[in-house]
């Protein structure tokens, strides 16, 4: 099943002088439970690809269907909301609200959606469980590694039980270890859980586990691989 | 969700929080305090006003207070007191009469305002005997029909009060805990005389130096004060049949109240002595003085005494003496604009630490609208925020205030070096705070006004970011 469809996809930035052509007619389809990465080279396009799925920008022509919603014929209000109930965010740098506890943190978005206690604080524990964070639910950011604020920040982006899981350089500011935690963990829960995960990366481990593999240059796929694990 | 975030997040830099939170303290107890040092000092002239010079109502002959004649007097008086003090809500009544004349000693003299009054009558209205000035003689305690109760400031003009440095005062002093060099200073001039206050504090000036004068002047200056006990001097007016007379009299007493216009004019001496010299009739007065129960009440009363009495002028305190009802009706205004004026300073600060507050979490903001925060919710956090620094600052500032205003509304504050400016405007300078809770009420709502309207420039900032661009910034 199609979670998302690119059909040409473009993004112009307009400079001073200069227009520049981020994205250049990007066609692509992802389907229902892919943990696909998208790599290529600085400046290539992956986080302006990245950031038009989940929303936070617009494409300059083209159209990206998720889950059968064009976006571009949504509200911005109505873009917040489907955002919140359909994507969820992993960034490079966490980007964890430093006064809140993990669990807080983790929980924030279902209070958005006014979730029930009870059910909200299950699902927080079953989240930070699964990323292994079970015992330092009430730890502070600053009292956790920087692994464990990305696995908190994982955990973020399921709370919502979302359609997929956009991560822009999830790993890059992780060491060896943390960074075969993590993508342990985000495999395990796409696989039991069928959730979707597209990265975008410059981290050859990353680009090993994932199953998909799309190769970004001067804004255009050059390669799309897939692969049988 | 969104408080809590809110609270936590302005500990997140504790000190430039506190140094807000400070200021609106500061800034929230310099409002309240001033409005309650104002409050307290209207609250206490609005009193002298009723207790000590007007009451609550008079009634007096239609022309009497645009010509002060003495013919125009009210006849009839005593079944008029009898009927106003059988009627509901009135607490006493009495009657006066009233000259203009000139009070005269051996070396001075002064324009003054004789009232006749009934001392035990007045007592029942109004609290002048209770301001009678220790060691000065009594109220009305004999029956002699010479003696007069006049104000302080008069004493002093008519040189009734001199001024002596004697050893007994110099031992007072002494251990009243003044310096030793003081003290040596004043000896200087032990055993001169001082007719009036002008040429002791003149001698004074030229033994001591200014800060020691500033500090311990006036508590010399009261010290040194001598009364002649029943003293003679003469009032001087016309009697009604515009003859020269007049008549000898004694200082039965000496008030002091914080008016120096009213302690410098008004001469009380008995009613039936003034009318003996100034061939009134009997059953007659100039005006006609009514306490209520109430004061409150004073503007229906009037209204129902106007209709009894249609020939006669009715006036309550607030037509008699219009500034003060005006002072004391716009206060609240007054107090709310002085306020409002303070915490739109403290504002500028609170607007410059939220924007702040935006800049540095520029990037935290974008996220939150990707993992899918709405504006609505933005504005609101960054508003709360704005809103807990002013509330925190300004319970405290509250608090604060209100532990003062407490504390200094039995012990009042002096401001002794401005007694003569503050008396003259009918001040006293030995003033009680106050403020009522209500005040403090309105206070919360500005504040809370405050922190709202603080927070709209910030959180539209906040609003107009563009999460992708917030999410690339460093």
């Amino acid at each position: 099943m199609k979670v998302l469809e690119l059909n040409n996809v473009h993004k112009v930035y307009n400079t001073t002088h200069v227009e520049v052509h981020a994205v250049n007619g990007v066609d692509l389809d992802f389907e229902e439970g892919e943990f696909a990465a998208i790599v290529g080279p600085s400046g290539s396009g992956k986080t302006t690809l990245l950031n038009m799925i989940g929303g936070l920008d617009t494409p300059s022509e083209g159209k990206i269907e998720v889950n059968s919603t064009d976006l571009s014929t949504l509200k911005s209000s109505a873009v917040i909301d489907f955002r919140m109930r359909n994507i969820g965010f992993v960034f490079q740098s966490y980007n964890l609200i430093p006064v809140l506890t993990a669990k807080e943190n983790v929980e924030f978005i279902m209070n958005l959606q006014k979730w029930p206690k009870k059910k909200r604080d299950e699902r927080t524990m079953e989240l930070l469980k699964a990323v292994g964070l079970g015992e330092r639910a009430h730890s502070k950011p600053s009292q956790l590694s920087g692994g464990q604020q990305q696995r908190v920040a994982v955990a973020r982006a399921l709370a919502s039980k979302p359609k997929f899981v956009l991560a822009d350089e999830p790993t890059a500011n992780l060491d060896s270890k943390s960074t075969e935690t993590l993508l342990d963990i985000m495999e395990k829960l796409n696989r039991d859980e069928n959730i979707t995960f597209i990265f975008s990366t410059h981290d050859a481990r990353v680009v090993k586990k994932a199953r998909r593999v799309i190769t970004l240059e001067d804004g255009k796929v050059v390669s799309d691989e897939t692969r049988d694990k | 969700m969104i408080t809590k975030t809110a609270w936590k997040n302005i500990w997140r830099n504790k000190t430039r929080s506190l140094v807000v939170i400070a200021s609106v303290t500061i800034g929230i107890f310099a409002g309240v305090f001033a409005v309650g040092v104002m409050n307290g000092a209207i609250d206490q002239r609005v009193d002298e006003v009723l207790e000590n010079e007007v009451s609550h109502v008079q009634i007096t002959h239609k022309d009497f207070r645009s010509n002060n004649d003495l013919g125009s007097y009210i006849t009839g008086v005593n079944s008029i007191v009898e009927n106003i003090s059988s009627m509901e809500g009135v607490n006493a009544v009495t009657s006066r009469l009233h000259l203009v004349g000139m009070a005269n000693t051996a070396r001075k003299s002064a324009g003054v305002k004789i009232i006749g009054i009934k001392p035990m009558q007045e007592k029942k209205l109004l609290s002048l005997h209770q301001e009678l000035m220790d060691g000065t003689g009594d109220y009305f305690e004999e029956e002699r029909g010479e003696l007069a109760y006049i104000g302080y400031d008069l004493a002093k003009n008519l040189n009734i009060i001199r001024y002596r440095i004697t050893g007994d005062v110099i031992s007072k002093l002494d251990s009243a805990g003044l310096p030793g060099e003081v003290i040596s200073a004043i000896t200087g001039f032990k055993g001169s005389r001082f007719d009036n206050e002008k040429s002791f504090k003149k001698e004074m000036r030229s033994l001591l130096t200014s800060e020691q004068e500033s500090g311990f002047g006036r508590l010399i200056l009261e010290e040194a004060q001598t009364f002649r006990k029943r003293a003679k001097f003469t009032l001087t007016f016309v009697d009604r049949n515009n003859n020269q007379t007049g008549g000898v009299f004694r200082v039965g007493g000496i008030y002091d109240i914080p008016n120096s216009m009213f302690e410098s004019t008004m001469v009380f001496v008995r009613d039936s002595r003034l009318r003996s010299i100034t061939e009134m009739p009997d059953n007659t007065a100039h005006n006609i003085l009514i306490s209520l129960d109430d004061v409150d009440d004073a503007g229906t009363m009037t209204e129902k005494l106007r209709k009894e009495y249609p020939d006669l002028e009715v006036m309550n305190w607030k037509e008699i003496q219009p500034d003060m009802a005006m002072m004391s009706e716009m206060a609240g205004a007054m107090y709310g604009f002085f306020m409002a004026l303070i915490l739109a300073a403290l504002a500028f600060g609170i607007v410059n630490t939220m924007l702040m507050v935006v800049l540095e979490r520029i990037k935290e903001l974008g996220m939150l609208t990707a993992i899918g925060m709405n504006k609505k919710k933005v504005f609101r956090m960054i508003m709360t925020e704005s809103v807990f620094l002013s509330l925190v600052g300004g319970i405290a500032g509250m608090i604060v205030s209100w532990i003062i205003i407490r504390i200094t509304s039995s012990t009042g504050i002096r401001f002794s070096s401005m007694q003569e400016g503050f008396e003259a405007m009918g001040f006293s300078s030995h003033i009680y705070p106050s403020i009522g809770a209500d005040f403090f009420l309105v206070v919360t709502v500005l504040i809370i006004i405050t922190g709202i309207l603080s927070s709209v420039y910030p959180a539209l900032k906040a609003l107009k970011l563009d999460p992708a661009d917030a999410l690339r910034t460093e």
